[in-house]
């Protein structure tokens, strides 16, 4: 189990080697993962979320074992292991499994996944924030358990930061021209879970993805 | 996105299982896995050049890695008499009743063609899949005790520490804690909660990662059974998100017999 002051102790010890915050540890969303309701859609975008709501979620992906792509997070633990050149951030829930963040200043490339659950991710230090350019998205995924959709044009910033000690801000810019009006930015902040993640596979025990 | 190119490569080769020239037969202790076909030479060398270290003097090991390949002419594990009976029942049913076919995931020490990518720390090793199930295996480096497992896991627990010098130094890790639902191969070998890995992975040079596996299970092997592999350094291609669950056609055909 990972405790609060070791971390602590961690992060302060890989800040002087690095020179970069250190964001490792397993962190937990507080309070509600969702998004707030005031996304400024365009009338389709709208709709088609208030579809969602209506069918009570009967076609989200999560259901089906598919991955929750970038925005959606869940309510479990998640882990960052950050090195010099690449983060991974490891999810114990949904499909239990991974995001990278190319930190070794590479250009975004689409060219093997033009459009894909988790987009391609580069990330750059601004200061203490790491700042992660995600685009190559699908139009599959949800942006929340509340089925808020987006389109294949989605643009997402997220700015990571550790606001004090305890805790991980991250601070998303939505942009998607095809769905949104304007860029949205919402907040959310990550607290320690105070243990590792744990296997869990969704697959397994699920009756609607083949058995 | 899923690959489809390798699923037509499965599908050819599931296909070739139903040739009637793949006798199937329990050959004394050997089982002759169809559709998986011992290789009969070194796979092509990875690039050359000097292994990279960590600050802390260690190999680094990190790196987007080729599917792990077994080298030719190795021993045949020797089975107790129901892991033999059901190996050869799993294999002539045409692997029907495979797990990792059905997007679950294919534990320790299953290869899968896909890459792998290796992102190390001082105090972990993780093992980032591609495929089967694009998920990710953590290997303690900083802890030398196994956890109290109370629920059996797909990859179990693992810890690594480092063993020899210079250019010998390798990281063994020491797996247990495993639950008997993932099969070893598409054969259908099989394993108990006994299960004890031992993987030891030595970076030889800059491209070839050469990985030997001891498998410990007196429940199902009357021996140790031990498999040496290589896997070469991927340098041209990113790791791509390859999911499962999303337009999984193997499940259809799994009918068996």
């Amino acid at each position: 189990m990972i405790r609060p002051i070791v971390l602590l102790a961690c992060a302060a010890a890989a800040l002087v080697a690095q020179g970069v915050p250190d964001l490792s540890g397993v962190w937990i969303v507080r309070g509600s993962a969702n998004l707030p309701d005031d996304l400024p859609y365009r009338p389709e975008a709208l709709k088609l979320w208030q579809a969602r709501k209506a069918n009570l979620s009967k076609d989200d992906p999560a259901a089906y074992c598919l991955p929750n792509g970038v925005v959606r997070v869940t309510s479990l633990p998640y882990k960052i292991v950050q090195t010099p050149q690449l983060l991974v951030l490891l999810s114990e829930g949904n499909t239990h499994s991974f995001r990278r963040f190319f930190l070794d200043g590479r250009a975004h490339n689409l060219d093997l996944e033009p459009n894909s659950w988790t987009g391609d991710s580069s990330g750059k230090w601004e200061g203490t924030t790491l700042v992660v350019d995600t685009i190559g998205f699908n139009d599959r995924s949800w942006l929340d358990d509340t089925g808020k959709p987006h389109s294949d044009q989605l643009h997402v910033i997220e700015r990571y930061r550790r606001s004090d000690a305890g805790s991980l801000e991250v601070q998303y810019t939505l942009e998607d021209p095809k769905f949104l009006t304007r860029p949205y930015s919402f907040t959310r902040t990550f607290v320690p879970a105070n243990r590792e993640i744990q296997e869990r596979f969704c697959t397994e025990q699920n009756h609607l993805v083949a058995k | 996105m899923k690959k489809i190119y390798l699923v037509a490569a499965f599908s050819l080769a599931a296909a070739s299982l139903l040739l009637p020239q793949d006798d199937i037969k329990i050959t004394g202790k050997v089982i002759t896995p169809p559709g998986a076909a011992a290789p009969k030479g070194l796979p092509p060398a990875g690039p050359k050049g000097p292994v990279p270290h960590m600050p802390d003097g260690k190999p680094d090991l990190s790196g987007i890695w080729n599917g792990q390949r077994a080298l030719p002419n190795q021993e045949p594990p020797v089975m107790l008499p129901w892991a033999e009976k059901l190996t050869a029942e799993r294999t002539n049913n045409y692997s029907a009743d495979d797990p990792e076919a059905r997007c679950l995931p294919g534990g320790v020490p299953r290869a899968a063609p896909y890459h792998y990518q290796l992102v190390q720390t001082p105090k972990l090793l993780l093992m980032l899949f591609e495929g089967n199930i694009h998920s990710y295996r953590q290997i303690f480096l900083d802890r030398r005790e196994h956890l109290k497992i109370t629920e059996p896991l797909w990859y179990g627990d693992s810890i690594g520490s480092w063993s020899g010098e210079g250019e010998g130094t390798a990281l063994v890790v020491d797996t247990v804690g495993f639950n008997d639902k993932f099969w070893f191969d598409m054969a259908g070998h099989p394993h108990t909660t006994q299960l004890h890995v031992i993987e030891r992975y030595h970076r030889r040079d800059f491209g070839n990662l050469d990985i030997g596996v001891t498998i410990e299970d007196p429940g199902t092997y009357s021996k140790p059974w031990t498999i040496q592999r290589v896997s070469t350094l991927e340098t041209e291609i990113e790791m791509s998100e390859y999911v499962c669950n999303e337009n999984n056609s193997d499940v259809l055909h799994l009918v068996g017999k």
